[in-house]
């Protein structure tokens, strides 16, 4: 080792060696940035010396080496979202989100001069790779920055009742036309798929008022049942009530009828007999009569018929009743 | 040999050294420069692709050429009732005339300051000039609108149209002349007879957000909240008439279901009667002398047992009282 002659080179200082490596080098170099994969999800747009080129689809390219062309992959496939008012932190079966309020993205002016929280996404893809990349400085914040100016001007210009009802849809329509008129005004290069309105609330120190008038509704349907119920309490009793007395009234009748011809079937029967016996018969019936009325009596007063004065006394003093007293001024 | 690597190397060295100062340099899409040799503007250049200078004498101010994002300060403005809003303005522009843009400004930071004074005041000035709902709404189709109605659920279509009438607020909305989309316009053209001058082009300058200040927004809370509890009220209240109604309904229903009961009652009694004297009356009819007898024992059986009776031995029945013979 040590004899080597100082004078000559190492052997791997050679000039035939240092131009084969500065050669593998390039090669290396040259190989490297010369061929490049396009994913499924992608196109990429080439340029040479910073001058569009093409556009490739998926699968491997070639392309000039040393940066004299630059490809620039885009995820034209994939469907892209923004959110607004509210941001996911980790999205899953159970999504999370941020507890943290974006009111200067959410609170709006409606028409009638309220104001609302409005929450919404867009989804957005890009369709036109060589745009999106080259003509719009600030991307993302042009896309938020649109999508938030159209979607306050939409909620401007309708009753805070209707933005959180009927007109939500009518909302995500116009917007997803507005915001594409906007974006290819700009030549952005995207298209908004669909743009979704999320919770739209009153806000937070009005939200117990709009509350109670959902209470007050329910309490409405309540006291009107309450009333029903009142209703259908009686009403089916009272019926059952009337049916009754128009019953027995019927029953009335019958008997009355009944009792009628009963009388008089008797009242015939011994009139027929009267007729072949008058006097006797007559004689009979007074005879009953007065043992009917007679035979249980205990308290009855019998006076001759000669007392002329007596009646009216004995009436007078004996206006109560008394057997004991009657029955001292028996003959 | 060592005479090839010097001309070797010499030519890298040459090579790398002209590329560096020049004479190429290229511009990428989405950019433009101008080109100054000695102080002096020579060319514009707008296409992207590989350009040609002169070496060491020529500086190339680059730009980009894309559609440049300005996002102002919000701004606390009083429209022109005099109520104070916070409007933040978002514009879109670009360096149209790279050379004048050189001239006037420069850099972008100072075309930032620049548009944010030109934009500013337009705001403010179309802001001021108009009423607060040119600046909120942008068309009238908050007329078309149902009023607000509520949302609600009470079965009866009659009623569902009386408690409308009770529940919606009829608010008749003022005509808007202008609306946001022509103020965003009229803000658009007053900025953009400055900038020209620049170098710029606005291509639009819109309010990003609209929202009342601060003191006014607890005032405005208030009538929110007012308002819904007067609607509140209106269905609690149109319940209470509901129930009311419905007792109403019970106590007419009820007593006019028991009165024509009644009624009935009584025609159906009336009826049993008058029957019942025409049989009396067709069989006591065939001797009514008989009858008068017949009658009056019957009706003595059943009503002198309970007289207090005091008799006289003048009655037939004690003929034989004192004398087997009769009186």
């Amino acid at each position: 080792m040590r004899n080597a002659t100082p004078q000559s080179m190492p052997s791997w200082l050679k000039p035939t060696t240092i131009v084969l490596a500065i050669i593998v080098i390039a090669v290396i170099i040259f190989l490297s940035t010369s061929f490049y994969i396009v994913d499924q999800t992608e196109d990429a747009v080439v340029t040479r010396f910073g001058k569009y080129l093409t556009t490739n689809g998926p699968g491997m390219h070639y392309k000039l080496p040393f940066g004299i062309d630059r490809q620039y992959p885009v995820k034209t496939k994939v469907v892209q979202t923004e959110q607004f008012g509210f941001r996911t932190i980790k999205a899953g079966v159970n999504t999370i989100y941020s507890d943290e309020k974006f009111p200067e993205e959410s609170t709006m002016l409606t028409g009638d001069l309220n104001i609302v929280d409005v929450e919404w996404i867009i989804q957005y893809r890009i369709v036109d790779p060589r745009a999106w990349l080259f003509n719009v400085y600030d991307r993302t914040g042009t896309i938020r920055d649109v999508s938030r100016s159209i979607i306050n001007m939409l909620v401007g210009d309708r009753a805070i009742l209707d933005v959180i009802g009927s007109q939500r849809t009518t909302i995500e329509v116009e917007a997803i036309q507005l915001m594409n008129d906007t974006f290819k005004q700009y030549g952005l290069g995207i298209e908004v798929i669909a743009v979704k309105l999320q919770n739209i609330v009153p806000p937070e120190g009005v939200q117990a008022a709009f509350e109670d008038v959902n209470k007050a509704i329910q309490d409405m349907n309540r006291l009107i049942n309450e009333g029903k119920e009142a209703y259908n309490k009686e009403i089916p009793k009272a019926q059952g009530e009337a049916d009754k007395i128009i019953q027995i009234a019927q029953g009335y009748a019958s008997e009355r009828v009944n009792v009628a011809r009963g009388d008089v079937a008797r009242f015939d029967a011994v009139y027929d007999e009267y007729r072949k016996a008058p006097d006797v018969t007559r004689r009979r019936l007074y005879y009953e009569m007065v043992e009917n009325v007679f035979k249980d009596e205990t308290g009855t007063t019998l006076i001759d018929r000669r007392f002329q004065n007596f009646l009216p006394i004995m009436n007078l003093q004996n206006s109560g009743t008394g057997a004991e007293n009657t029955q001292g001024v028996k003959q | 040999m060592k005479r090839l690597i010097t001309i070797l190397i010499v030519l890298a060295v040459i090579v790398i050294a002209v590329l560096v100062a020049g004479p190429f340099y290229t511009l990428t899409e989405g950019e433009q420069a101008v080109v100054v040799r000695l102080g002096q503007i020579i060319a514009v250049k707008q296409e992207a692709g590989l350009h040609v200078k002169t070496p060491f004498l020529d500086n190339v101010i680059k730009y980009p050429k894309r559609i440049m994002s300005w996002d102002g300060e919000k701004q606390r403005i009083p429209t022109k009732e005099n109520q104070f809003i916070w409007v933040d303005t978002i514009a879109r522009w670009r360096i149209s005339e790279p050379q004048k843009f050189y001239e006037s400004i420069g850099t972008l930071e100072s075309a930032y300051a620049r548009l944010g004074d030109v934009i500013d005041s337009a705001v403010r000035t179309v802001i001021a000039e108009n009423w607060l709902r040119e600046t909120v709404r942008n068309s009238n189709i908050i007329r078309e609108s149902k009023g607000g109605s509520e949302n609600f659920e009470i079965g009866s279509d009659q009623d569902t149209g009386q408690l409308s009438a009770f529940t919606r607020t009829d608010v008749t909305y003022e005509d808007v002349q202008k609306g946001r989309r022509s103020l965003a316009e009229e803000i658009l053209t007053l900025s953009r007879k400055l900038v020209p001058e620049y170098g710029i082009e606005l291509i639009d300058v819109v309010p990003r957000q609209i929202k009342y200040s601060d003191e006014l927004t607890q005032s405005v809370y208030n009538r929110m909240i007012k308002e819904r509890s007067q609607i509140a009220q209106a269905f609690r209240s149109f319940g209470e008439g509901k129930k009311a109604e419905w007792e109403g309904k019970l106590e007419n229903e009820q007593r006019s279901l028991l009165s024509a009961a009644y009624e009935k009652a009584e025609k159906i009694k009336g009826t049993a009667d008058a029957e019942a004297t025409k049989i009396y009356a067709q069989a006591y009819s065939k001797d009514t002398e008989f009858f008068d007898f017949w009658r009056s024992t019957e009706s003595y059986k059943t009503t002198l047992p309970k007289f207090n009776k005091t008799l006289s031995t003048d009655m037939d029945y004690f003929r034989y009282l004192y004398s087997p013979r009769g009186r």
